[in-house]
């Protein structure tokens, strides 16, 4: 049973807070995405894994308003979406923490916090939030975002998508070029954060260190979703699902 | 594994989250295919008008000239205008049509639920 299929059955407790329905999309012509079915129910972490150049990225473009479906349908609280603006959907509460961490690094940890008050919060309870979220960056509010390790510039980064109060937060490779034992700070606190009841979807390459945090995991490949399950039930297919087998 | 599913989701009595429901159902969304109907009404409307004008012209040709040549150029001119305004009207009641019954059905999809609301209202007033 596909994840759609079991969601239709999940509606009637609640409606996912996203949704994508035979989701298709591409770049220049080449398709990318050949048929995306993915939910996301309330206060969940879905996680979506896959090897490389299997269409997670876009995916979470496509959910995020980014990058155009050339089919299929987007639901974001049960409502189709399609062609709705990023910013729109972002100011609501979709937010996308983008591959590469998406701050500005020539401002201070301060500044690109408070570029982040035009939502729905002032910069003093960001800056509350942040510092008791994170108090590493309390003690570098003066520094250039540029300037802080990886590990710190990626605490930014999430500071700044949870700054805007999202109900939906999407990860795009967290672990990126980050050591291990950040990685792990890092989706301790993601999993922290799901507590609170923000959904969440996340995509990672490296699916083991997805594993503790999620509560179910979709694994793209070709640009297709071709298994889902309880992260641990899928472990033992992964390397298969990865290689095609 | 869908009751599994089930458990993860929440109950969705989160007031953020309820919220968030309300701003996403309160969002106005364009469709892309309105805005090519919308363009298409236009272009209609246009060539109606265009039409138009190209057999009026055509008729001032005719009556401006004693010569059969110029005469039957204005001839096929007034007939090209016909068929540019015929074009342009099947364009234009099209759309407007289309866009006329899409409000007549979400009017007549919003009566259903209000009656079916009014009938439940009643139904659950009475005394049993």
């Amino acid at each position: 049973m596909t994840l759609a299929a079991e969601a239709t059955t999940t509606d009637r407790v609640s409606t996912p807070l996203l949704e994508l329905r035979d989701i298709r999309a591409a770049y220049d012509g080449i398709n990318v995405l050949r048929g995306v079915d993915l939910v996301v129910p309330e206060a969940t972490v879905v996680a979506v894994l896959g090897p490389n150049g299997a269409g997670k990225t876009t995916t979470l473009k496509v959910a995020a308003g980014l990058h155009p479906a050339s089919g299929g349908d987007i639901l974001v609280a049960g409502r189709r979406v399609n062609g709705a603006r990023p910013d729109e959907l972002a100011r609501r509460g979709l937010c996308l923490i983008p591959e590469g961490r998406g701050i500005f690094p020539n401002l201070t940890v301060r500044e690109n916090l408070w570029m982040m008050s035009h939502c729905r919060r002032q910069l003093a309870d960001i800056e509350e939030l942040t510092y008791a979220r994170f108090p590493r960056l309390r003690q570098r509010h003066t520094q250039l975002a540029g300037t802080l390790s990886g590990g710190e510039q990626q605490m930014l980064a999430l500071a700044r998508g949870l700054a805007t109060d999202p109900a939906v937060l999407m990860l795009d490779e967290l672990s990126m070029g980050l050591a291990p034992i950040v990685v792990e700070d890092l989706y301790q606190l993601v999993a922290s954060v799901a507590k609170e009841g923000v959904s969440i979807l996340v995509v990672e390459q490296f699916a083991r260190i997805v594993m503790d945090v999620a509560d179910w995991a979709a694994v793209m490949v070709q640009g297709r979703v071709t298994l889902t399950g309880r992260p641990r039930d899928l472990e033992d297919t992964l390397s298969s699902a990865y290689l095609g087998g | 594994m869908i009751e599994s599913m089930t458990q993860a989701a929440g109950t969705g009595d989160m007031p953020r989250v309820e919220e968030f429901k309300a701003e996403i159902g309160e969002m106005r969304l364009r469709d892309p295919s309105t805005a090519r109907d919308r363009q298409l009404l236009r272009l209609g409307v246009a060539l109606l008008v265009v039409g138009v004008a190209l057999t009026v012209i055509a008729y001032f040709m005719s009556h401006g000239t004693t010569n059969p040549l110029s005469q039957g150029d204005a001839t096929i001119l007034a007939l090209a205008g016909v068929a540019v305004s015929v074009a342009g009207g099947t364009l234009f009641l099209r759309y407007s049509l289309a866009t006329f019954l899409r409000f007549w059905l979400a009017r007549l999809i919003y009566e259903q639920q209000a009656q079916t609301d009014r009938i439940v209202g009643q139904t659950d007033a009475a005394p049993r």
